[in-house]
């Protein structure tokens, strides 16, 4: 196994709670859950009682959150579903690599540098256009279950 | 004087038309007899007594005879053709080759008791070919996890409902049967998935319902029985009953789940007709719907089938084919214009039983055992 020099954040705790379980019956729209270990937001709920087809089940909609892909799961009501944890950070935008990925300024006062640009379109010129004219940003990143992707962008005006 | 001629010759012209002479009936028709008690309860002497009582009593008697006509028949019984080979002029070989039978029912006759009638012809594998609808597989299924219940037809829906009990005409399953065939079945569908995709397996109606009947692995089962004695089960709407809100359910969790293959099942149901060879076919179909019209139309491939009886309580006044007599179905082909054939007008929870106990089960049992 060769030893990489990498910069990479403390993950051990992290893995940990990726997820947390949820009942699948308690689970709204617009709430989270994990389908094919994407994590993902809840765009449609639809239950059917015990019957013909077997157990209560939940029929979970939903739209992963970093690609933007819809997936469905059939779940039984009372089982158990792994639900993410989604956390929102700001950081400010330092710099735009040529490679695609940005730099940033972290609260410690450190530098991350292993995100890449938002593939997002309508974001990305927004971000490329802003950092061109010089104005000071704070990108939002979104991050669950060990991946994360600029999904927000303030513009705080000039430097 | 006149009057009296006149009166005499209204009488006369009265009693030619309510008197009219009839045809003799004596050696042309069979006299109606009904059993007479003062013998005793023979029970085969009263089942042998249907053929002469009338009405669908004597369509019953002769649906016995039809079927006891396909156990017994064999090739030895024709001339040989001309054109038929040294193997086929054996008369050993001609003893042997007996008529291929089709028995096909609906769903419900296996949520009735019927279904362990069933199985007594599947487990000694007198019949050749099983066709049913997705009810008449997962029944069958459901019945060795929980059994079904008598109720009434009068329960009230929406109770029984809050109750979670679903009624099938006077019968009760409860929804926890439903759950415990989804938990039984699950697995077992990963399995074949798994076959499915590293096996490069192609899964159709029939290979699935055998699969099912050798995982159940219970001999009060009919598909335990089919598929220890290789007797194909036919089912094109596989996906039409609780199989297919499994089957909806797991390709939505195991996206994108199984493939079932209807047309490689159509190849095999119609080959099974088609290349019978010297052997003649007999339909027995209990109750209308896909069962009923499968096995024809297969047979159909064949120009018909020998023998039919059709035992259901649907009419034909409405056009359907569930309620088809078999001579519609010789205008189609499906059933020889020469073939004999019997439609019973009967629940065939009443008629199945009675028939069975004097074709398959009277011909398989010992001559003493008969004398019940």
């Amino acid at each position: 196994m060769s030893d990489e020099e990498h910069h990479f954040e403390a993950k051990g705790d992290a893995g940990a709670s990726k997820t947390y379980p949820q009942q699948a019956g308690t689970i709204r729209k617009g709430g989270h859950i994990v389908i094919k270990a994407r994590p993902c937001k809840v765009v449609e709920v639809s239950t059917s009682k015990t019957g013909k087809h077997g157990h209560a089940k939940c029929h979970f909609v939903a739209i992963d959150i970093f690609n933007g892909k819809k997936l469905e799961d059939i779940v039984p009501s009372s089982h158990n579903c792994d639900v993410p944890h989604v956390n929102r950070t700001d950081y400010q935008l330092i710099d735009i690599a040529e490679d695609g990925f940005v730099s940033l300024l972290t609260d410690s006062g450190q530098t991350k540098d292993d995100l890449k640009l938002p593939t997002d379109e309508a974001l990305l010129k927004q971000m490329k256009d802003a950092f061109a004219e010089g104005k000071d940003l704070i990108v939002s990143v979104m991050s669950a279950m060990g991946e994360e992707q600029i999904c927000g962008l303030k513009d705080l005006g000039n430097k | 004087m006149g009057e009296a001629m006149k009166e005499q010759q209204l009488l006369e012209s009265i009693r030619s038309v309510v008197l009219k002479q009839s045809d003799n009936l004596e050696d042309k028709c069979t006299k109606i007899q009904g059993y007479d008690f003062n013998g005793g309860v023979n029970y085969h002497q009263l089942l042998k007594s249907l053929s002469t009582t009338g009405f669908q009593a004597s369509n019953l008697g002769d649906a016995i005879d039809v079927v006891n006509e396909m156990l017994d028949w064999k090739l030895a019984d024709e001339c040989p053709t001309e054109d038929c080979s040294e193997k086929e002029k054996d008369p050993a070989y001609r003893e042997s080759v007996k008529c291929k039978i089709f028995l096909g029912f609906t769903s419900n006759l296996v949520s009735s008791g019927i279904r362990d009638i069933i199985r007594y012809l599947v487990q000694h594998h007198m019949v050749d070919v099983v066709v049913t609808t997705a009810g008449g597989v997962e029944e069958d299924l459901i019945k060795c996890l929980a059994p079904t219940y008598r109720g009434d037809f009068s329960l009230p829906g929406a109770d029984l409902r809050s109750k979670g009990l679903n009624r099938i005409g006077n019968l009760l399953v409860p929804n926890d049967n439903y759950c415990k065939f989804e938990d039984w079945i699950m697995n077992i569908f990963d399995e074949m998935m798994e076959e499915q995709n590293t096996k490069k397996f192609l899964w159709t109606p029939s290979k699935v319902i055998s699969r099912l009947g050798k995982e159940i692995n219970d001999e009060s089962s009919y598909l335990y029985w089919a598929h220890k004695n290789n007797i194909p089960v036919y089912c094109p709407g596989l996906t039409d009953g609780s199989l297919g809100d499994m089957l909806y359910i797991h390709s939505i969790r195991k996206d994108p789940g199984l493939v079932v293959d209807v047309v490689q099942d159509i190849r095999s149901m119609n080959s099974e007709a088609v290349h019978v060879g010297q052997r003649k076919t007999g339909i027995i179909v209990l109750g209308g719907g896909m069962p009923k019209h499968h096995i024809c139309n297969a047979n159909m491939m064949r120009n018909g089938a020998d023998y039919a009886v059709f035992i259901n309580t649907a009419q034909e006044f409405d056009g359907s084919d569930s309620g088809a007599r078999p001579d519609e179905a010789v205008s189609w082909g499906k059933i020889r214009g020469s073939a004999k054939t019997v439609k019973v007008h009967c629940d065939a929870t009443i008629a199945f039983p009675l028939l069975v106990a004097e074709t398959f089960a009277s011909k398989a049992s010992k001559p003493a055992d008969n004398k019940l």
